[in-house]
């Protein structure tokens, strides 16, 4: 068994300890809102963050998450009212959506450590095949 | 707010649709707990896709609803993948249905192999657009003849439909809401006149609404193909044959850890089956990782065919290249005369274009590679079948589909239930490009199913998605022109490609494959004597839709050669196209003279090192001019800097759409440009991952300005029209930057990208 911290909520999870903790949270937990994209941490969908750090999650071994408190993008707030969420709604920023969860906890944690503007957008450099970036620049301009 | 639902207003409509047609003005009209009015979006948008559509125009794809607590629902079976096809329809239904953009919402139909329609062909919308407006107004004007029936008053203009409410004007005093009248308009008869709004007082037509299915993609709750689960499901993985054309030996033994191994058999994309080739392996385990670790180790005896020739890059491009100058090739425009055959016409044409032509001013062959997909989503498709013994019952399947319609119709071959036992749900799509109509993945999660019996989805690893895609085409294109005074005088045009609709086996043996030549005709330049012509090349790589199919292939090559036309008479580049717009297309010319314009103050004060080109492009009736600006840091790389677009798509829905569409085109073309080729070396495809196949990421994105053309023509796509003309463009600034002419695609081939 392997205790975990998700949201703020304790699990106990019965699967091999080199499991992708993608996997745990997406086929185990059922937060599918963290997606797999590349399986090789090039692409940043499946980004969430681990003790306030963004992290791929897709090549982050699931026992490596024991003791430290994990945020997927349906914990970032119950109700859309993150400054993300709200700028990302504001500048109708996702086309098909499937980059956006890693792209937000991305933005989310850069601004958690105090970051502005550019700086935000460099630990951000996720790939989006629909071209929403033009959009995130924007909405990430006036967090 | 516009809501998103996937929950059905009533359990009976689906029915009712299966089962009964539309009357003689396209509607069915109904009572199911309020007024349900269906109707049939057309059901593609390219009549070469005649095939796709598998249902009858008779039978209703999608329905309003309007419940008598007020509730007001639309609901269509085409797909969501992004380019804002849900937000679109119901903008226009509530408009002639005189309700506010909050008061009503939205779901995806439940389809089973009638409730349907394919996405594709840059239509969602924009082919939609009468049909909606006109349904609309119908259901409006049911509910304006029940209120008739309660007033006794049966003059229309006594009667007003607004913000959901029908109000009498005699006394305004007196009015109902829709849902109060909803049971009665059921039974009431539609009348002649619909009254459609007058675009001119159009209040949501035209504006940036908010997108319906924006916020469940901000907090994760978004339901896409790969987040479906069901109780007791299991998880599978697909393995395919390395090497294209082979197939299995025998079905592999189950690993240790794994539920089962199941032999999947191959279909060509309309689901009819490739006779004896199973060319994969499905490994079942407890959950999706597992599932891909297993076939990832899992050891196969594969059958290869006999040659790789005709699936390894380079002996492909070398047999291209001789074929393209060798073989025969069939005149795509100008249309024969009656007084001559096809096969007359074209040795007569020729000559005649050789003769002015005599030796060419510019002799270029341009080349694109196949390019792969790569949505974001990798394909997947979850299944359920219910069994009575050995005999199933019933199935339900859960994909990212474009074409609900060919999944229902493929599930019903396999499984050999009838229609009515089968469902299928459209799930919102994590990118389409044209890679989703395709039911390779479909087929294969339906034998998976059959043999283990539970629920199951299957994954395809990204390894699988780049490697066993049905690619956008490579093509050669030659073109040669002559210039006397600044003028063309001659032009000649050949491309050679593989057919995609060939390979589908629909096409006449002898014929052009229209979609290989999308770009390349109806041109609006005034060419003198000219000449297209296709040239059918005979490969194995699987090809299918790309996104903009042909028009990016062939604008590359017609407006790189406009480009070098321009530059060998002296002639700045629009200056040299305005000179062959003359009166041929008025929508052409005020894209480009708008594009002129907005980009005209940088391009005067460009810095040292910088350079711009233009380029200017229509794809499935829309009209796009790019100008771009460019520099270059370092021999292997390139920066834009700025992109500006103009666009005219006809009367636009949602201005916003537009703007994103264009945005995504544009970087969907840059991916393509810079670094995009999907390779092969004895058949096996080398790219497998986005590690080896560079895309541009967010740092990287430059300024994009779009700006719209306002016009009443009947609106045009805007999916896919943003993509062809960005890399002609990019290739005419390079040329401008440092005199060297890029002909062949991508401008960076074999480049990588690292980790985050």
């Amino acid at each position: 068994m392997i205790s975990l911290n998700v949201n703020g909520n304790n699990y106990n999870v019965d699967v091999d300890p080199a499991t992708p903790l993608l996997w745990v949270l997406r086929d185990v937990l059922g937060l599918t809102g963290t997606k797999y994209g590349c399986g090789i941490e090039v692409c940043g969908a499946c980004t969430v963050m681990i003790d306030g750090q963004r992290e791929p999650s897709c090549v982050f071994d699931v026992s490596s998450a024991i003791g430290k408190k994990v945020v997927t993008i349906e914990g970032l707030s119950a109700d859309r009212s993150h400054p993300v969420q709200k700028a990302w709604i504001k500048h109708q920023v996702p086309q098909c959506g499937y980059c956006q969860s890693g792209m937000i906890m991305a933005c989310a944690a850069a601004m958690k450590a105090g970051h502005f503007g550019n700086e935000i957008l460099s630990e951000m450099n996720h790939i989006c095949i629909c071209g929403t970036y033009s959009r995130i620049k924007d909405a990430v301009g006036e967090l | 707010m516009t809501t998103y639902t996937s929950v059905p207003p009533t359990a009976e409509i689906n029915a009712t649709l299966a089962t009964h047609k539309l009357n003689r003005r396209g509607f069915l009209k109904f009572s199911a707990n309020g007024l349900a009015l269906a109707f049939a979006l057309p059901l593609i948008g390219r009549t070469d896709e005649a095939n796709a559509a598998l249902s009858s125009q008779d039978l209703a794809n999608s329905y309003i609803h309007v419940s008598p607590n007020g509730t007001i629902t639309l609901a269509f079976g085409g797909a969501e993948m992004g380019q804002g096809s849900m937000s679109g329809l119901a903008q226009i239904m509530a408009e002639e249905l005189m309700v506010d953009w909050t008061q009503i919402s939205v779901m995806q139909a439940l389809a089973n192999t009638v409730v349907s329609y394919t996405t594709g062909g840059s239509s969602a919308v924009s082919r939609r657009y009468t049909t909606l407006r006109t349904a609309g107004a119908a259901a409006r004007e049911l509910l304006v003849a029940a209120a008739m029936q309660e007033t006794g008053d049966s003059n229309r203009d006594n009667f007003k439909a607004d913000n959901a409410k029908i109000i009498y004007l005699p006394d305004t005093q007196i009015w109902w809401e829709y849902g109060e009248l909803a049971s009665a308009a059921a039974g009431m008869t539609l009348p002649n006149d619909l009254r459609l709004t007058n675009p001119a007082n159009f209040r949501l037509i035209g504006k940036p609404l908010p997108r319906v299915d924006i916020p469940a993609k901000v907090d994760g709750s978004a339901k896409f193909g790969i987040d479906i689960f069901l109780p007791g499901m299991v998880f599978a993985a697909i393995k395919h044959c390395p090497t294209i054309g082979g197939t299995l030996t025998s079905t592999p033994v189950k690993p240790a850890g794994a539920l089962a191994v199941v032999a999947c058999t191959a279909s060509n994309t309309r689901g009819n089956v490739i006779a004896g080739s199973k060319n994969a392996v499905a490994v079942v385990a407890s959950n999706s990782w597992l599932a891909f670790k297993l076939a990832k180790r899992l050891s196969v005896n594969w059958t290869l065919p006999a040659t790789t020739a005709d699936v390894d890059s380079t002996q492909l491009l070398a047999y291209a290249q001789a074929k393209l100058v060798s073989s025969a090739a069939l005149v795509a425009e100008p249309l024969p005369p009656t007084t001559f055959t096809p096969q007359s016409f074209a040795p007569v044409l020729e000559a005649d274009v050789a003769n002015t032509m005599g030796v060419p001013t510019i002799d270029a062959t341009y080349t694109a590679p196949y390019l792969a997909h790569a949505t974001m989503e990798v394909l997947n498709c979850t299944v359920n079948i219910m069994y009575a013994g050995d005999t199933p019952v019933s199935c339900e399947i859960w994909a990212p589909t474009q074409s609900a319609t060919t999944v229902a119709t493929n599930a019903a071959l396999l499984t050999l239930l009838p229609a009515t036992a089968i469902t299928v749900h459209t799930t919102f799509l994590g990118g389409g490009l044209g890679r989703k109509i395709e039911q390779d993945y479909i087929w294969q999660a339906i034998q998976v199913a059959m043999a283990v019996r539970k629920p199951v989805k299957l994954t395809w690893m990204r390894e699988e998605d780049f490697s066993h895609d049905q690619y956008r085409p490579m093509a050669l294109t030659r073109v040669r022109a002559k210039l006397a005074g600044g003028k063309i005088q001659a032009w000649s045009y050949r491309t050679l490609s593989q057919s995609i609709t060939a390979q589908r086996g629909r096409l006449t043996a002898g014929s052009v494959d229209s979609q290989a030549v999308e770009g390349a005709v109806h041109l609006p330049y005034t060419l003198g004597k000219y000449l297209v012509e296709w040239v059918p090349l005979d490969a194995g790589i699987p090809v299918g839709y790309w996104r903009s199919v042909g028009a990016s292939i062939n604008s590359f090559a017609v407006e790189s050669m406009m480009d070098e036309l321009a530059t060998a008479a002296g002639i700045d580049p629009f200056t040299f196209r305005y000179n062959h717009l003359g009166n041929g297309d008025p929508r052409a010319m005020a894209v480009l003279q708008a594009a002129d314009l907005l980009s005209s103050s940088w391009r005067k004060q460009l810095p040292a090192g910088h350079a711009w080109g233009v380029a200017i492009a229509q794809a499935f009736g829309t009209w796009v001019c790019e100008v771009v600006e460019i520099s270059q840091p370092s021999a292997s790389s390139l920066r834009v800097h700025r992109v500006d677009c103009v666009v005219d798509c006809g009367t636009v829905i949602n201005p916003g759409s537009v703007e994103a569409q264009m945005q995504g085109g544009i970087l969907h073309a840059l991916n393509a440009t810079l670094w995009g080729e999907a390779t092969f070396k004895a058949g096996v495809a080398t790219k497998l991952n986005f590690n080896n196949s560079r895309v541009m990421r967010l740092g990287e994105m430059p300024a994009v300005r779009v700006q719209i053309m306002p016009s009443t023509n009947a609106p045009s796509g805007i999916g896919e029209p943003g993509v062809p003309p960005l890399a002609p463009a990019l290739a005419n600034a390079y040329a401008r930057l440092g005199g060297i002419r890029i002909r062949k695609l991508p401008f960076f081939p074999n480049a990588t990208m690292g980790g985050l």
